[in-house]
């Protein structure tokens, strides 16, 4: 039975699909658990009678690990419901592996980009959220869903758990520097909104990648997203070019190393992030998203 | 920061740090030829772009990507057609390296966009970058204006928002920005709609042309074209194949090494490839790895003649 395909085309790819990774699980809480990949990480939670799991992994064997992590440490409880925290397949793309009879639950915009999506394995939510602030109450758990705007990707859902004092957020902020070429960011507002989840009361921050921290940890995340923003304008307007890795990589690593070379994986990674940043200032940000005020274009063209 | 508190005293795009802005009101020479008939192209040696020579005055095409050198194209166009000013000025699409400094070339202009272009260029509201007084949705609309007839084509979407095409059917040569140039692609294929970037180029391939002014560097032939467009094509086997084979995308000495070994026997010797092979590379991957972005990354793309 071939898998779930996402949208790889070529053939070759089923035994990469078809994996199922050693996952990692930790309890968070009485009824907060967190597992890893040892790359992607998410949480799941347990209900009175069911699991609500965010988001699937990014293969048919991923979402198949993760269901027997959850069934690990939850014996009998079946995942009764997932929450998408954005539409990228490498978070959300496997729910059909995952519990494809569950309730699920993402963004209004979210929702709109994966019925045009398509992907194999990648089921379309069947209840939608439009606005910044939802508190829902599911199986008996109590929790916060916001999205204030465009961080990363499309409608991306963090979850504030105000008992547990535990913020979860993907692919935005991380516990390390390791963002690559930080793929479908959202920059115009992004600073603006991660600093404003600081207003929450919380201490413990659970990343959609690597390992979690706390609200210091998180701080000096924030601080460094905005000190490469600023330094690459900087970069730029003094003639560095742009255009070439190594010398944004310099240029960034001469500026940020004492502040931020605490951060696992900053050498590697600033020149990317670099890349990627400066030219948020040279084109100007990509499309509505990524405005003042933003908005999406030819989001009317899909209904729900 | 606002226009009060900035201190530079040229227009500032979207920069939000203080003081002096050395790269906006940098003077940089221009170069320009003729390309055939009434139209030339501009260079600053990186960006290229075209103007028109119309019966009483100059129609500019997009305004290079600071004060400084949209100030340098006004005063070349000046040069060539010194008693022709700039009335017209069109968009190729919406970023700021390319249409960005209206207010440094010709301030007084009338500017065609693209809806879509214009939408986002009234969001962002950027320093120097002004507002289209005409935009128009159609998938492809003409003009002729002060004696020059071209067509402007929207062919769905490929880089940017509103990114048209300017077509000269008299003339059969075609400018479009940032899509098919020479070489491998500029670094991660910033703000490519990916899904739909091949079949709405080959799209072009009806149209009756032979010269092809790309938004960088040297036109291009029609076969030149084709070749370019095949590389994208092939990409999209060699990004599933990466992660197949345990690629990181975001591990650069990884991205090299296999881009190396596996892309480079085919294309090292295309322009940049050394510069741009792995990134190109890394960007593909994400397409398989997170989906297209957006809404207009999973649109279906548009196809057919045009």
């Amino acid at each position: 039975m071939p898998e779930n395909r996402g949208l790889f085309t070529l053939d070759a790819a089923q035994a990469y699909l078809s994996a199922e990774p050693q996952m990692s699980t930790e309890q968070l809480s009485d009824r907060l658990y967190t597992v890893s990949d040892g790359q992607v990480r998410t949480i799941f939670l347990e209900g009175d009678s069911s699991v609500i799991a965010f988001d699937t992994f990014g293969t048919p064997g991923r979402a198949r690990a993760y269901g027997k992590a959850v069934a690990a440490a939850l014996p009998g409880k079946p995942i009764g419901t997932i929450i998408y925290s954005h539409d990228h397949l490498d978070h959300s793309g496997f729910a059909a592996d995952l519990a494809p009879a569950a309730e699920i639950i993402a963004d209004e915009m979210c929702a709109r980009v994966i019925k045009l999506r398509q992907a194999e394995g990648q089921l379309q939510p069947t209840r939608v959220l439009a606005g910044e602030r939802h508190e829902l109450t599911i199986d008996g758990v109590e929790l916060v869903l916001l999205n204030p705007g465009p961080t990363h990707g499309t409608g991306n859902l963090a979850a504030y758990f105000a008992q547990e004092k535990t913020f979860f957020s993907s692919d935005t902020i991380l516990a390390n520097a390791r963002y690559g070429f930080m793929p479908d960011y959202h920059f115009c507002n992004f600073v603006c909104y991660m600093r404003g989840f600081l207003d929450l009361d919380w201490n413990r921050f659970v990343p959609g990648r690597y390992q979690i921290t706390d609200r210091a940890g998180y701080e000096h995340g924030v601080d460094f997203i905005e000190a490469v923003m600023i330094e690459c304008q900087h970069a730029f307007v003094n003639f560095v070019p742009i255009w070439a890795y190594e010398p944004m990589k310099a240029y960034c690593i001469d500026k940020l190393a004492e502040r931020f070379g605490d951060l696992e994986g900053f050498e590697g990674h600033v020149g990317q992030m670099a890349i990627r940043i400066v030219h948020h200032y040279l084109m100007g940000g990509w499309g509505l998203e990524d405005t003042p005020e933003p908005r999406l274009l030819m989001a009317n063209q899909i209904s729900l | 920061m606002s226009d009060d508190e900035h201190s530079c005293g040229v227009h500032f795009g979207i920069f939000n740090i203080g003081g002096e802005l050395p790269i906006q009101g940098a003077y940089r020479d221009i170069c320009y030829q003729p390309v055939r008939d009434n139209i030339w192209t501009a260079s600053e040696g990186i960006y290229r772009t075209i103007f028109l020579e119309g019966n009483k005055g100059c129609i500019a095409f997009d305004t290079f990507g600071t004060p400084g050198t949209a100030q340098a194209y006004q005063q070349a166009i000046g040069r060539v057609f010194p008693k022709k000013p700039i009335h017209t000025v069109v968009y190729s699409h919406e970023h700021l390296d390319h249409t960005g400094y209206a207010a440094d070339l010709a301030p007084d202009a009338h500017i065609i966009a693209h809806d879509y272009a214009n939408q986002v260029i009234l969001g962002r509201k950027s320093d120097g970058q002004l507002a289209a007084h005409d935009t128009f949705l159609d998938e492809r609309k003409a003009y002729d204006i002060d004696g020059c007839y071209f067509e402007l084509i929207y062919p769905g979407l490929t880089h940017g928002d509103g990114n048209i095409a300017a077509y000269f059917p008299e003339s059969k040569t075609v400018f479009m920005v940032d899509t098919v140039a020479d070489g491998v692609g500029y670094t991660t294929l910033m703000d490519w709609h990916l899904t739909h970037y091949v079949p709405v180029m080959e799209r072009f391939l009806s149209l009756d042309w032979d010269i092809w002014v790309p938004g960088h560097f040297w036109i291009i032939t029609r076969p030149r074209f084709i070749e370019i467009l095949d590389y994208w094509k092939r990409m999209f086997d060699f990004g599933q194949q990466a992660i197949i084979d345990g690629v990181d995308p975001h591990d650069w000495e990884g991205l090299n090494t296999y881009t190396d070994e596996k892309i480079g026997p085919l294309y090292s010797k295309e322009f940049r490839y050394y510069e741009y092979g792995a990134m190109n590379l890394s960007r593909y991957m994400q397409d398989y790895l997170t989906g297209g972005w957006g809404i207009e990354g999973n649109l279906k793309p548009t196809l057919g003649d045009l």
